[in-house]
């Protein structure tokens, strides 16, 4: 049996601060509002870093930020400007308590921005990332990685992976970058034993038997490939589409984006890069006004078909990895759980 | 900085959500998941509530009309203006000449003030805002 | 509201009426949905086959400004088959008698033949109603906005009332509150009648009361409404205007007479973020700082008075409302000298009761609290009318078929109705900024059934000219089922295509509401010159 590391719970924030002192960390941090969002901890002793709740946001909008400036630009006349790419500014940081559905997800972004010709933003802010992965054992009530095959426990893609062992951690190394951050610091970690081993497989065996939405993907897929979804399955989920982008904006894999200029000054101003949503009729609506997707009948169809279809095709796996979080949010209870079982259920329900 | 929870303006339903700030700039809108009204979720146009904050057409200058153009002025002179005039109006008309427009954009505080400087300052109960449009 | 916004998701019917809910209350029609998906019905009486009409069990397309025909129907039918809640009207209620001589009196035939709705369909939705234990009325502008608005609104209350479906959780009668502090603007007595808290100006105790906490003297007289200011004509009473944050160049009926009024004023001050249209006519623009960067409360369609939090610095050279009217006071000779948005709450909850127990460190650490909410300890009202009327009983108030103002005739033979879509905001002045709702929708369409357009020549996405008997604008023709023959539909937030300069200036007498929703128009094709 392979050995891995233990750290107690009691020296997490401990092991944190040691970190903290060269890098950034970004984890799930409970507000004083009472919600979890991947946020910078600012304040060790203070900040409440919440390993029991999803974050409500997933680490893309750190790496994939909604807004981002990707070139500034000056002009004097009219027909004479110059941009400038702005200085990379991504501080060194730690992204800790990352999910396999996030983490999958990083991994997806990863063959999107940087397979072939590399995204420069994207690549500067994921050079300078570290993952520290946190496999789930027990599994949100929207959650259904393991139809997606991206959790809840995850093998790779981490540079350092904790697991919840009641009072301690049992921590996997993945990348030798990981394994830098353990030498650096032996003083918090005991090697593990058998017995943390048969904890750690006892607890994915829960997690996996705990899911509580039977989503049955591999039949959708199936009649996806053949072409076999009903028509009045679209068109029920697109009429009920409200249009509101949130589905793609709380994704972990979404990355359409749109690019904008926005003026500062008569003779200044900035190029954006902003998320945007294959939902939006402006996002397929062509120049001189003709949509070739029709939003009563096909709003969510090209959503759906990215996730599910195409990238099946072309990386081999679906782009949606589980994590829930478009599932219950939608303003027209259209989203992509009820898509799969309603579409390989082949019946309507609701109204 | 951590993001700033506030209410959406866009509206009467009053979403939760946060704002998040990066070098004093808003680069974006996200909603808050507890929060009863919003439960996890934005219409497009909170999520785009952003977006308006930092536009370059932003009025970032007092302006008075001289000579029939509206030109910038300092704090100082266009409020003094605005006091002179206002009380000018108010000798030469009793309560009866002067009305304000409060909004149903502003908070409940600077309604609150600006019906208490209407009533008590101005003098004349002259004062609606577009509640029903 | 009477209710809360999550109630709605509870309840078994759901009647939706002048309400455009998946547009401009997204959050309301979510909850609607999430109903529908445990199974409750959904009842849309709409002029138009709007989102949420398309997918209702039940839409009704009556003609616009047949509400109250139409309700009064339902309302027979349910006098007939016996669904009136006997005991909810004998407890409760009085003047129940008045209704029913009114709708024994009615005649069906009549009604299909005012409102077009047939007759089967409007059983279906009174059965439907009247039979179920948790019903919600959920209404909005299109109520309002007629010559009979309040007339509209107390027949909805009729049908709640002689129903029995009022006073209780899931169940009751839920105006929308369109803009984002609506609610809370006339909360605070930024109206020309009440003081915060709808305190009569015209009472000498209120008016006592708030003089002892202004140390000034008050006057008792009722002030001008909104359309008074912006309707007065060049010599109008009003010689000098402020206004805070509001666009009437854009936002208030027949503009040319609103621009005749600001024009001829003698000074007008605008405060506001951008160079709006009303701006530009002022003799003072004060640059305002924008919701992120300020503190205080907004109060919502169901009465939640929630933090605004500051999130960054006014923008340099821009001041927050308060600071400008503390300093406009002060010069004045008035000075209100508050440190904090908080130090203002303090004195709102001192005056308003229904805002008795609102204090910033109480909001700052919940949800925000539902007025009426009277002391610190009190944990606000999630839905009025529990047990009992606010005012008692529930008086009946029966009305009658008014007709709109306006006749359409062989020159303005539409009837155009105006609203708002779901990607802008009023005039626009903010949601026109943002760069991707811009793309989304960043103009103004005129909704024209396909056999109008056809009758016309006038193709998708055309541009046409569009006419009242006040003036004429040229906007984007879209061709859609959604608008029944003979009926037009388009926003006001676009300023190149200010419809308010078509639109009536007629208003409800009572709740001096402007006729938005009708008047009477024309299309006609762009003719090109030579």
């Amino acid at each position: 049996m392979e050995r891995f590391n233990l750290l107690k719970k009691d020296h997490l924030i401990g092991f944190l601060r040691k970190l903290a002192k060269e890098y950034r960390i970004i984890a799930p941090v409970k507000n004083r509002h009472g919600d979890t969002l991947f946020t910078p901890v600012t304040d060790l002793d203070n900040d409440e870093i919440d390993l029991t709740n999803q974050p409500q946001n997933s680490i893309k909008s750190f790496l994939f930020p909604q807004t981002e400036v990707i070139a500034t630009y000056q002009s004097s006349t009219p027909d004479d400007y110059t941009f400038t790419e702005p200085e990379p500014s991504f501080p060194p940081t730690i992204f800790f308590g990352v999910r396999p559905c996030d983490l999958s997800a990083i991994l997806y972004m990863d063959v999107i921005f940087l397979k072939g010709k590399k995204d420069p933003f994207f690549l500067d802010k994921r050079r300078n990332s570290l993952l520290i992965g946190l496999n789930c054992t027990a599994p949100f009530a929207n959650c259904f990685c393991n139809a997606t095959n991206s959790g809840p426990f995850l093998e790779f893609g981490f540079d350092l992976q904790f697991t919840d062992l009641g009072d301690r951690f049992m921590v996997e190394t993945g990348r030798s970058s990981g394994e830098r951050l353990i030498e650096d610091r032996p003083q918090f970690f005991t090697p593990s034993t058998e017995k943390d081993s048969q904890a750690r497989y006892q607890s994915f065996l829960e997690a996996r038997g705990g899911f509580h939405r039977p989503v049955h993907l591999d039949q959708t897929l199936k009649k996806l490939a053949k072409g076999e979804v009903d028509e009045s399955v679209w068109s029920f989920l697109s009429e009920r589409c409200q249009d509101c982008g949130g589905c793609a904006y709380v994704c972990p894999t979404c990355t359409c984006f749109t690019i904008s200029d926005q003026p500062l000054s008569p003779t200044n101003g900035e190029r954006l890069r902003s998320w945007d949503a294959c939902t939006f009729s402006g996002f397929t609506r062509m120049a001189g006004g003709h949509n070739p997707v029709h939003r009563a009948t096909g709003a969510i169809r090209q959503r759906f078909l990215h996730k599910l279809l195409y990238d099946v095709k072309q990386h081999g796996r679906t782009s949606c990895v589980g994590c829930g979080r478009c599932v219950g949010i939608c303003f027209g209870g259209t989203d992509i759980v009820r898509f799969i079982n309603m579409s390989c259920q082949g019946e309507l329900y609701g109204t | 900085m951590p993001d700033i929870l506030t209410t959406c303006v866009y509206c009467g339903c009053g979403c939760g959500l946060y704002l998040h700030e990066e070098n004093g700039r808003i680069t974006g809108s996200t909603p808050s998941r507890e929060h009863p009204i919003s439960r996890g979720n934005l219409c497009v146009k909170g999520w785009h509530l952003h977006e308006f904050i930092h536009s370059a057409e932003r009025l970032t200058q007092p302006l008075i009309r001289k000579n029939g153009v509206l030109t910038p002025s300092s704090w100082d002179e266009a409020l003094d203006l605005t006091a002179t005039e206002l009380l000018r109006i108010k000798e030469n008309t009793g309560d009866q000449g002067l009305g304000v427009m409060a909004s149903a954009k502003c908070t409940n505080e600077e309604n609150y003030l600006l019906q208490k400087f209407t009533r008590a300052v101005l003098k004349t109960n002259n004062i609606d805002h577009c509640a029903r449009l | 509201m009477t209710n809360s916004i999550n109630e709605i998701e509870n309840a078994e019917v759901i009647l939706v009426t002048g309400s455009n809910t998946t547009e401009a209350h997204p959050q309301v029609a979510r909850r609607m949905f999430d109903a529908v998906d445990r199974g409750a019905k959904l009842i849309v009486i709409d002029p138009r086959r709007t989102p949420l009409a398309a997918m209702a069990h039940l839409h009704l397309p009556l003609h616009p400004g047949t509400d109250i025909p139409l309700l009064n129907g339902m309302m027979r039918i349910i006098l007939d088959e016996n669904l009136i809640d006997d005991l909810f009207i004998e407890m409760r209620t009085e003047n129940y008698h008045a209704l029913r001589d009114l709708l024994f009196r009615l005649d069906l035939d009549e009604v299909v033949r005012i409102t077009g709705v047939p007759l089967d369909t409007i059983s279906q939705a009174a059965r439907l109603y009247a039979r179920t234990q948790k019903a919600v009325i959920c209404y909005c502008l299109g109520i309002t906005q007629h010559i009979c608005g309040t007339e509209n609104v107390q027949t909805l209350a009729n049908l709640a009332m002689m129903t029995g479906h009022v006073e209780k959780e899931d169940t009751g009668v839920d105006p929308l509150r369109g803009q984002n502090n609506v609610q809370g603007a006339c909360d605070m007595g930024s109206l020309p009648n009440v003081f915060p808290s709808y305190q009569p100006v015209s009472n000498e105790d209120y008016r006592e009361k708030f003089e002892k906490a202004w140390q000034t003297s008050l006057s008792g007289t009722p002030g001008l409404t909104l359309l008074d200011m912006t309707h007065g004509g060049a010599d109008g009473a009003i010689r000098g205007l402020f206004i805070m944050g509001e666009n009437p160049m854009l936002s208030d009926p027949v503009l040319s007479k609103v621009k005749e009024t600001l024009t001829g004023l003698d000074f007008l001050v605008v405060v506001d973020l951008f160079m709006t249209d009303t701006a530009k006519l002022a003799h003072v623009v004060l640059p305002a700082a924008s919701f992120a960067e300020k503190t205080g409360t907004f109060t919502n369609s169901e009465r939640r008075v929630q933090m605004v939090r500051r999130a960054i610095p006014p923008i340099p050279g821009c001041k927050t409302d308060l600071e400008i009217i503390m300093n406009l006071s002060r010069r004045m000779g008035y000075p209100m000298e508050y440190d904090s948005p908080a130090e203002v709450m303090e004195e709102i909850a001192l005056l308003t009761p229904i805002y008795g127990g609102m204090h910033h460190d109480r909001l700052e650490n919940s949800w925000g609290l539902q007025w009426p909410c009277w002391d610190r300890q009190h944990p606000g009202t999630p839905f009025l009318h529990k047990y009992f009327f606010t005012r008692g009983r529930g008086h009946f108030v029966p009305a009658s078929h008014q007709s709109p103002s306006e006749p359409m005739d062989a020159t303005y033979p539409f009837q155009l109705m105006t609203g708002r879509i779901y990607h802008q905001y009023h005039t626009g002045t903010m949601s026109r900024k943002g760069t991707l709702l811009n793309r989304e929708n960043g103009e103004a369409l005129l909704q024209i059934h396909p056999d109008d357009a056809g009758r016309d020549n006038i193709r998708h996405g055309e541009m046409i000219i569009l006419a009242s008997r006040r003036g004429e604008i040229r906007v984007k023709a879209e061709v859609s089922d959604q608008v029944a023959p003979g009926t037009l539909y388009t926003t006001f937030h676009f300023s190149e295509a200010p419809i308010n300069l078509l639109t009536t200036g007629a208003r409800d007498p009572k709740a001096n509401c402007p006729e938005y929703k009708i008047c009477a128009a024309r299309v006609e094709k762009i003719r090109q010159g030579p």
